[in-house]
C-alpha cells in the first residue's frame, strides 16, 4: 500500500542511515512515547530525548538505536515532550526496571533537570551522559564514576562562522537580519552572541538591522521575515538564523516575494532541506553537529565505562566535559558533503570516544 | 446600560482593529503599503481556516485542542498524496485535496464520536487525539521535514492573481463557506442553539450527539484545508506544520469576540480576531518592538478581548 510505502521512504531517506527492519517494531511504539526493549542483553540502553518529531532528535535516535544493536543490548527512547516532570519520571521509572544495569545518553529538557537525573543515576549505579545542558556547577567528577560525562557543542563559533560566510555573499558591506532561537536556551544564547563577534569584527561594514526571537520555529520565521522586508525592503542583504528551521522558514518568505536566491540565508545544524537549499544557491551556509554521533557516542560512552573499559574517574576533566565537533558545510564544499554524508552513510566508529572533542567546555 | 454593553462589546473588534492599523501606520507609514497588507493577508490565509474550524466548535460550547495534532495529521497524508522529496506515495496533485480533507474530517468526526460516545470532557478528548495525530504524523514522515515539491500544490502559496497569492482565495472562499453553513444551514443553527442552551435542543428532539459529531468533522475538514496551506506556504510536511497554531487559533477567536461557553459569536468575529493577531504580529515587527515586549502586548490584548466580552458571558448564564 502507498503509505506503507511512503511511511518506508521516510524512514529510509533519513540523512545517512538505514535501518530497515526497525519499522515494524517501532512504529506501534513510538505513539506510546517508550519503546520497548529489545532483545535484552545485559544491560539496558536508553536515550531521554525530547520528541521523534524532529529532525534532529529523530536523528539522535537512530544513532543510539545503531549503537546498541551493534553490542547487542537492549534499547528504550524516553521521550520528554518539552516537559521536565515527565522526562525524570522517565528516566526513574527506567532505573527502578533495571538497577544498576542502566546507560542513560540524556538531553535535559532544561538545565536544572540534570541535577535530579545525575543523582538518581549515581543512586541507582547506573551510567550516564548528558548532552546540551547542564548546570554550570554540576560536575562528572563530583559523582565519582556514574556521571561518566557531558558534553554539548560551542555556538559561538558556529555563530560567528555562518556570520562570516553571509557576510561574503554581499561583499561584507550592508545591513541584515536575524533570527534567534527560545531567548533563554543556551545554544541560542551562544549563536547571538559568535554572530554579535562576527558583526563587530566587521568595524561597521555589516549593520545588525533588527534581531528577533522567532523560537526555532519556521512559521514564526516566516511572518516575522515577511514583516522585515516591508519594513526595510532592499536594505536587507542577507538574513542570519540561529538553526536551519528557521533559516528555511526565512527562505520559503522570501521566495514570495521573489527574492529567494538573491538573498542569501544562513543556518544551523545541518538538517537535509537546509543542505539541499545551499545546493540550490539559496542557503549560503549551515553547521552540522552529526546528531546520529551524538546519539551513539553518548551510550558508548557509558556502555564502555559500564563494562570496565575505562574508567571516567581517572580520565582527564576535558574527556569528561567537552565541547564536540560541529563542520561547517557551504555552497563550495556542500557538493562533497553531499556524496559522503547524503547519498553514502559514513562509517562512525563507537569506539572512537575523544576523536572529536575540541576542548573542555569553560563556563563564564 | 446592558444593552450599550453588548453594542459596545460586539463592534469592539472593529473597532481594536482599525484604531491598531491607525496607530502603527503612524509610527511607519509603510504599513500601509499594498505589499504590506498583502504579506499580512498571506500570512493570516492558515490562521484563519484554522480559527475558523475552531470556532464552530466553540459556538456550540465545546472546545478543540487538537490543531495541532490534526494539522500533522493532514499534512503528513498530504506528503504521501503528492510528488515529495522523498520520492515515494502517490503523485495526485491537485486531486489530493479532497483525500486530504476527508481524512481531516474523519479525524474531526473520530474526536466527536470519542466526546459523544465516551462521554469524555471535548478538551481531553481533542487533546488526546491530538497527540495521536502528532504520533501518527510522526511516523509517517520518519520525524523528518519531507519537502513538498508538487508544482500545483506549492502554487497555492506562490503564484499570484491580480498580485494576490491563491491562499488568500482560499481563505476567502472557506470565509464564505463558513457563513453560510453557519447562518443557512440546519447544522449551524443547531451548533449555535447547543452552545446557547443545550437543554431546549435536547427538549426539541434533535440528536444531540450526531450534531457534535458532524462539528467536530467540519472542523477537522477545515483543519485540513489550513495544514495544506501551511504545508505549502513552508514547502514541506512536517510533524510540527502546526507548531504554535492551536494557540494563535483559539486566541484569535476570542479576540474576535466568541465567547468561549458557546452561543454567541461567528465566523465574521474570527475574522476580525484573526486579522487583529496577525496585524499585531507584523506591525510589532514594522515597529521594531524587541520579541518580550511582544509577546507582553498579545497576552495582554488577550485578557482585554476576554474582558470585553464579558457582559455577553454574563447574559448566557443570566438565561
Amino acid at each position: 500500500m502507498f503509505i506503507r510505502n511512503f511511511m518506508e521512504r521516510s524512514m529510509i531517506d533519513r540523512r545517512r542511515f538505514l535501518i530497515g527492519s526497525a519499522l515494524g517494531a517501532g512504529t506501534v511504539a513510538v505513539s506510546a512515547g517508550i519503546w520497548p526493549a529489545r532483545a535484552a542483553g545485559t544491560y539496558l540502553l536508553a536515550s531521554s530525548i525530547r520528541s521523534l518529531s524532529n529532525a534532529f532528535h529523530a536523528a539522535w535516535n537512530k544513532g543510539a538505536e545503531a549503537f546498541a544493536s551493534s553490542v547487542g543490548e537492549g534499547y528504550s527512547a524516553l521521550v520528554t515532550e518539552g516537559n521536565s516532570e515527565k522526562g525524570i519520571a522517565d528516566i526513574k521509572a527506567l532505573l527502578a526496571k533495571a538497577g544498576d544495569k542502566a546507560i542513560l545518553g540524556v538531553d535535559p529538557n532544561d538545565s536544572p533537570d540534570a541535577r535530579p537525573i545525575v543523582e538518581a543515576v549515581s543512586a541507582a549505579k547506573s551510567h550516564v551522559v548528558t548532552v546540551w545542558n547542564k548546570p554550570s556547577d554540576l560536575h562528572p567528577w563530583d559523582f565519582g564514576d556514574n556521571y561518566v560525562a557531558h558534553f554539548s557543542f560551542n555556538g559561538i563559533p558556529a555563530g560567528e562562522q555562518t556570520a562570516k560566510s553571509l557576510f561574503d555573499t554581499f561583499g561584507g558591506e550592508g545591513g541584515i537580519v536575524a533570527l534567534g532561537g527560545i531567548a533563554s536556551n543556551t545554544p541560542a544564547i551562544e549563536r547571538k552572541a559568535g554572530l554579535m563577534k562576527a558583526i563587530e569584527a566587521t568595524g561597521g561594514k555589516v549593520k545588525l538591522l533588527d534581531f528577533q526571537d522567532a523560537d526555532w520555529d519556521s512559521t514564526k520565521a516566516t511572518n516575522i521575515v515577511g514583516a522585515w522586508i516591508t519594513r526595510f525592503g532592499s536594505d536587507i542583504k542577507g538574513i542570519w538564523a540561529a538553526n536551519d528551521s528557521m533559516a528555511v522558514g526565512a527562505l520559503e518568505a522570501l521566495r514570495a516575494e521573489g527574492l529567494a536566491g538573491k538573498v542569501l540565508v544562513t543556518g544551523i545544524d545541518g538538517t537535509k532541506d537546509a543542505v539541499q537549499a545551499i545546493r540550490n544557491k539559496e542557503m549560503a551556509a549551515t553547521v552540522d553537529w552529526d546528531p546520529i554521533w551524538i546519539g551513539g557516542i553518548a551510550l558508548s560512552l557509558g556502555y564502555q565505562a559500564a563494562t570496565g573499559k575505562f574508567v571516567p574517574s581517572k580520565e582527564p576533566q576535558e574527556h569528561r566535559e567537552f565541547y564536540g565537533t560541529g563542520v561547517m558545510i557551504t555552497q563550495s564544499d556542500v557538493e562533497d558533503y553531499w556524496k559522503t554524508h547524503v547519498e553514502a552513510t559514513p562509517a562512525i566508529d563507537w569506539n572512537d570516544l575523544w576523536g572529536r572533542v575540541t576542548g573542555q567546555i569553560k563556563y563564564s | 446600560m446592558t444593552v450599550t454593553r453588548l453594542r459596545l462589546a460586539s463592534v469592539m473588534p472593529l473597532l481594536v482593529l482599525a484604531g491598531l492599523c491607525v496607530a502603527i501606520s503612524i509610527a511607519e507609514p509603510r504599513f500601509l503599503s499594498i505589499d504590506n497588507l498583502i504579506r499580512i493577508a498571506a500570512a493570516s490565509a492558515a490562521p484563519l481556516v484554522l480559527a475558523l474550524g475552531a470556532t464552530f466548535v466553540i459556538l456550540m460550547g465545546s472546545i478543540d485542542l487538537s490543531v495541532e495534532g490534526s494539522m500533522a495529521f493532514a499534512s503528513a497524508i498530504l506528503a504521501a498524496c503528492v510528488a515529495n522529496a522523498n520520492g515515494a506515495g502517490l503523485d495526485l496533485g491537485l486531486a489530493a485535496l479532497p483525500l486530504v480533507i476527508a481524512a481531516a474530517a474523519l479525524f474531526g468526526a473520530l474526536i466527536g464520536v470519542i466526546h459523544t460516545y465516551l462521554r469524555v470532557p471535548s478538551f481531553m478528548a481533542s487533546l488526546g487525539m491530538g497527540f495521536v495525530g502528532l504520533g501518527i504524523a510522526t511516523i509517517m514522515l520518519g520525524g523528518e521535514r519531507v519537502g513538498i515539491v508538487d508544482e500545483s500544490i506549492r502554487a497555492l502559496a506562490l503564484t499570484r492573481i491580480l498580485n494576490l497569492p491563491i491562499s488568500i482565495y482560499v481563505a476567502t472562499f472557506m470565509l464564505a463557506l463558513a457563513w453560510v453553513i453557519q447562518n443557512h444551514t440546519r447544522i449551524g443553527r443547531r451548533m449555535l442553539a447547543l452552545g446557547g442552551a443545550e437543554q431546549l435542543v435536547v427538549a426539541s428532539g434533535v440528536n444531540v450527539r450526531h450534531v457534535r459529531i458532524l462539528v467536530f468533522a467540519i472542523a477537522g475538514a477545515f483543519f485540513g484545508v489550513g495544514a495544506v496551506l501551511a504545508s505549502a506556504r513552508l514547502g514541506a510536511s512536517s510533524a510540527l506544520v502546526g507548531s504554535g497554531q492551536l494557540f494563535t487559533a483559539i486566541s484569535a477567536v476570542v479576540v474576535g469576540g466568541t465567547a468561549l461557553t458557546g452561543g454567541s459569536g461567528g465566523v465574521l468575529a474570527t475574522l476580525l480576531g484573526v486579522l487583529i493577531v496577525m496585524v499585531l504580529n507584523n506591525g510589532m515587527v514594522i515597529l521594531g518592538l524587541p520579541t518580550f515586549v511582544q509577546q507582553g502586548v498579545l497576552g495582554i490584548m488577550i485578557i482585554i478581548a476576554v474582558l470585553l466580552n464579558q457582559p455577553i458571558r454574563g447574559l448566557a448564564v443570566a438565561k
